[in-house]
């Protein structure tokens, strides 16, 4: 009796197009997952991942929302298989967080005063002009920087 | 720990508190601050015992800073829960148990099991209402606390620990890294350590200040008996003259007091020697004003440097006047006994020969209460319509301090005495009337000069 396969994803239109992009990320992150964290502080362990994650996200907004060169069938799909995280890409369509840089880094309940992350905050507003986020190694994604 | 749980925490002798017992300077100059806390953070560093930590950003140049020792250690020995510094004079606790002879050291135990049981001891005692015999506070500052105190925080202290790494010249995180990218001072200050700062043993820190204390040299008075007036350097804008003459006038009968703004000093004449002696033997390395120390030193002579200007000339036309002087002003009111010897033999050491010869003030002292302004009289300024003999008293002393730039004086030549430069004295005295029997500058100008010397 012949196998009866069952997970067979169906691709829309235009994904040969975004394809190798997407695989060379994954692969990166697969990389990234695989890197020893020796000489590290133990709140860079996980900014690569942030990084990749957030990159994965952005080309997939950046295609279907500001260069409108996917369909919407093919950008519910990537958001479905994970290749982007449709969280995040709610939050780059409001005001004021176009350039987010994760999502921890804007709960208040993560931090002790009930603010976001020190990244959030505007360049010109800052007193340490050169930061590094505790949650993502973000440097600033305040939307007017 | 999970037995602990259960238990009544108080009974254990864990602490909670709802506000820290911090000094000024651990507390930072921001008067805004948000400070984290945690109860049963961490255990104290002194008795081991749980304790609520707090824990904020001192100021924006400083490092997170927490509270170290619980707050019944602290109040035992009334120190700051972060610094471990007494919080009334910020030194350490041997430098003050040194200066005020308290020996603390019996009785607090240092034994594990002996200090915790002394610690909830005195907890309940101090629950119960019987707060511990404290004499921290009441107890009268003695000198050398006041010579080593700071009179202002001192936030230095705040600033962010070395890089480990940059030590080891391994750091990577360049301008990003919060730590400090210095080399550490080595020396003995480098040993410290909590416990013995707490306990007031072998603190290297106390040792340093002790031994500065003991260095610190009292004014020794200069020789020359004529000198009355006391230097005082290191002044700002906030100190008044009035604030210098609370703090030296019950000390002696003060003369004159000359603020000299741009150098950001003060001159301090008193109408006695004693009085001058006595004053830089109680002020000298304590005299605060205002929150601020002060630097006191003896005035010096202006002789050496008038000598190389005018030399001889001078010196003769200092004399030279006073042998045409008209004498019968001299027996009315005999001048001051120097200056009539000095007429006839005018010793060459004589510190003061080209000076005028101090003008009888002593005949017309103005306490403060003969000043009018005191009471709230307006009095129109009198520089214009004042008189010159009487203004020139005042501004005379003025002229005995080499350190002192004079208002703009005339070039001292023959005719020194001739156009007098009368500054009007910059304090708010009345002037008395004009009496032109007091008029005791040896002038050889005619009677019409004065009129000269006020247009």
């Amino acid at each position: 009796m012949p196998k009866v396969k069952t997970n067979r994803v169906k691709y829309p239109e235009g994904w040969e197009l975004i394809e190798p992009t997407l695989r060379e990320l994954q692969g990166k992150m697969r990389e990234a997952e695989n890197d020893p964290h020796d000489g590290k502080r133990k709140c860079e362990a996980l900014w690569p991942i942030f990084k990749i994650a957030h990159q994965k996200s952005r080309y997939i907004y950046d295609l279907y929302y500001r260069r409108k060169e996917i369909s919407k069938e093919l950008f519910e799909f990537c958001l479905d298989q994970g290749y982007a995280d449709r969280n995040i890409i709610a939050k780059w369509k409001k005001p004021g967080y176009e350039r987010l840089c994760c999502l921890r880094c804007i709960q208040p309940r993560d931090h002790n005063f009930q603010t976001t992350c020190v990244c959030r905050v505007p360049k010109h507003l800052r007193e340490e002009k050169v930061i590094e986020c505790v949650h993502c190694g973000c440097k600033g994604c305040a939307s007017g920087d | 720990m999970a037995h602990r749980v259960l238990r009544d925490v108080e009974a254990d002798g864990w602490e909670r508190s709802d506000f820290p017992i911090i000094c000024e300077s651990c507390l930072g100059d921001n008067p805004y601050i948000r400070m984290t806390k945690e109860n049963y953070g961490a255990e104290c560093k002194i008795c081991t015992r749980p304790f609520t930590v707090f824990m904020w950003r001192p100021g924006r140049d400083a490092r997170y800073k927490k509270t170290e020792i619980c707050q019944t250690c602290s109040k035992l020995k009334n120190v700051c829960q972060v610094c471990v510094l007494d919080l009334e004079y910020g030194l350490p606790v041997q430098v003050r148990d040194t200066a005020l002879s308290i020996s603390s050291h019996d009785s607090i135990p240092k034994s594990d099991v002996n200090r915790e049981y002394f610690a909830e001891e005195h907890d309940r005692r101090a629950r119960a209402g019987l707060d511990y015999e404290s004499s921290y506070g009441k107890v009268r500052p003695n000198d050398t606390l006041l010579k080593l105190q700071r009179t202002t925080p001192y936030y230095q202290r705040n600033r962010a620990h070395i890089c480990s790494f940059y030590i080891r010249g391994e750091c990577t995180r360049g301008a990003e890294c919060p730590y400090r990218h210095e080399m550490p001072v080595t020396g003995e200050l480098s040993q410290q350590n909590i416990k013995d700062r707490y306990y007031g043993i072998n603190d290297p820190v106390a040792l340093k200040l002790l031994n500065k204390a003991g260095d610190m040299p009292a004014l020794e008075p200069p020789d020359d008996e004529s000198i009355r007036t006391l230097y005082v350097g290191g002044l700002d804008a906030r100190i008044s003259e009035q604030d210098l003459r609370d703090e030296f006038y019950s000390h002696g009968e003060i003369e004159s007091i000359k603020m000299v703004v741009q150098k950001a000093c003060a001159f301090v004449t008193y109408t006695t020697r004693e009085g001058a002696e006595k004053a830089a033997a109680e002020l000298s390395n304590k005299l605060v004003v205002k929150g601020l120390r002060l630097k006191l030193m003896w005035g010096r002579p202006q002789a050496a440097k008038l000598d190389g200007e005018t030399g001889l000339s001078a010196a003769h036309s200092g004399l030279l006047p006073r042998a045409v002087i008209s004498h019968q002003q001299y027996q009315d009111v005999p001048p001051p006994g120097t200056s009539t010897s000095q007429d006839q033999q005018l010793p060459p050491h004589m510190q003061y020969f080209n000076i005028p010869p101090p003008p009888p003030q002593y005949e017309r002292t103005f306490y403060p209460s003969m000043d009018p302004q005191r009471m709230g009289a307006a009095i129109p300024n009198q520089e214009g319509g004042g008189s010159g003999g009487s203004t020139e008293n005042k501004g005379d002393p003025g002229l005995q301090y080499a350190a002192y730039p004079p208002p703009p004086l005339p070039p001292h030549g023959g005719d020194q005495y001739y156009q007098q430069y009368y500054a009007p004295p910059p304090y708010g005295y009345m002037q008395p009337p004009p009496e032109q029997s007091y008029q005791q500058y040896p002038s050889t100008v005619p009677p019409t000069a004065p009129t000269d010397e006020q247009a």
